[in-house]
């Protein structure tokens, strides 16, 4: 039953080619091995600079000049403020660097699923017209 | 341990990782940042529900905001953003100079950003618009005003922090620090995105 032989869910991925180091270096699946950014130039980072301008700017502009209905527009501009998150996360924050599996990847999702659905769930609830108010 | 630890392995990662202790307190800082993500998403959840109860006479989203001022905080934050990632890509190639500089220029536009929006603060309580008029307003300025407490929080700490940095130099602790600071950084600057957007412009819509 315990047999840790073959058994591929308990099968330690270590990032040194060289096998395990004892120091925290093992990872415990493949999605969650680390990644790290190396440039001679700030490439990555003017990117996501300018990216996150053009972003803003497309926000902007879109509101500015109602190109949609109401809620189409919140939609738009919402997945504008998305992507500009993911430009900060994936470049700025260094976010698959870590020692050993990536873990604040999964404490950070669950964050951002609560976070989600705090924000939803009041607004759905506040919708029911009630007698208290 | 009672694995053979080999001395290689270590070697290519950035200097603030090379520490064991230190990057377990990286992964202590983002789950810090995913609990303030949390603080922020009840804030963004009051100000979703509160903001159509605009008392007797106003004022609305609409009537109260300009976008001047926020397009130009909006633009200090994303540039200190920008000079915050220089500086940790400085640090990356032990350039400690670079290091000190980028985050000085980061701190500067932190200033900017913080008076920008206290001016813009003190101009609506001038017309009489304060946190106590209606349910919009003191959700407007306790959601606003917590990121913009954030902010000025994270400048009192860049200066601590190139004080550090011209004393010590580019250590295993003092690149943690740094690393950290980028992170909080970025994260104020992703939360400023979503109130931009959920307040200001949706203000407009």
């Amino acid at each position: 039953m315990f047999n840790n032989g073959d058994n591929k869910r308990h099968k330690v991925i270590a990032i040194s080619p060289n096998g395990p180091t004892g120091n925290g270096d093992e990872v415990e699946a493949r999605f969650l091995a680390p990644h790290f950014e190396s440039d001679g130039f700030p490439w990555l980072q003017i990117f996501g600079y300018v990216g996150s301008l053009l972003l803003t700017i497309a926000a902007l502009l879109a509101v500015v000049d109602h190109i949609l209905p109401a809620f189409g527009l919140l939609v738009v501009i919402l997945v504008l403020a998305v992507g500009q998150a993911a430009l900060q996360l994936g470049i700025f924050m260094h976010l698959r660097e870590s020692r050993g599996s990536t873990w604040h990847i999964v404490t950070l999702g669950l964050g951002i699923v609560i976070a989600i659905g705090l924000v939803g769930m009041s607004m759905w609830i506040m919708t029911f017209k009630s007698g208290v108010s | 341990m009672n694995l053979p630890v080999e001395p290689d392995s270590t070697a290519k990662l950035p200097l603030e990782f090379t520490d064991n202790h230190e990057s377990l307190k990286i992964l202590g800082f983002w789950s810090f940042l995913a609990t303030d993500l949390l603080l922020f998403a009840s804030l963004f959840a009051v100000y979703a529900v509160y903001q159509s109860r605009v008392g007797m006479q106003g004022p609305s989203p609409d009537q109260l905001f300009k976008l001047g001022p926020a397009v130009v905080e909006t633009l200090l934050l994303l540039t200190s953003s920008f000079t915050c990632g220089l500086a940790v890509y400085q640090m990356r190639r032990n350039h400690k100079r670079g290091t000190i500089i980028w985050l000085a220029v980061t701190l500067l536009l932190g200033v900017g950003f913080v008076t920008t929006e206290v001016r813009e603060f003190v101009s609506y309580i001038a017309m009489g618009d304060s946190w106590h008029h209606s349910a919009f307003l003191s959700a407007f300025f306790t959601l606003v005003g917590t990121h913009g407490a954030h902010v000025t929080f994270g400048i009192l700490w860049a200066i601590t922090l190139i004080i550090q940095l011209m004393g010590r130099g580019l250590t295993t602790v003092t690149t943690r620090k740094m690393y950290m600071f980028a992170l909080y950084w970025h994260f104020l600057d992703i939360i400023w995105v979503f109130i931009f957007t959920v307040v200001y412009l949706s203000g407009k819509i």
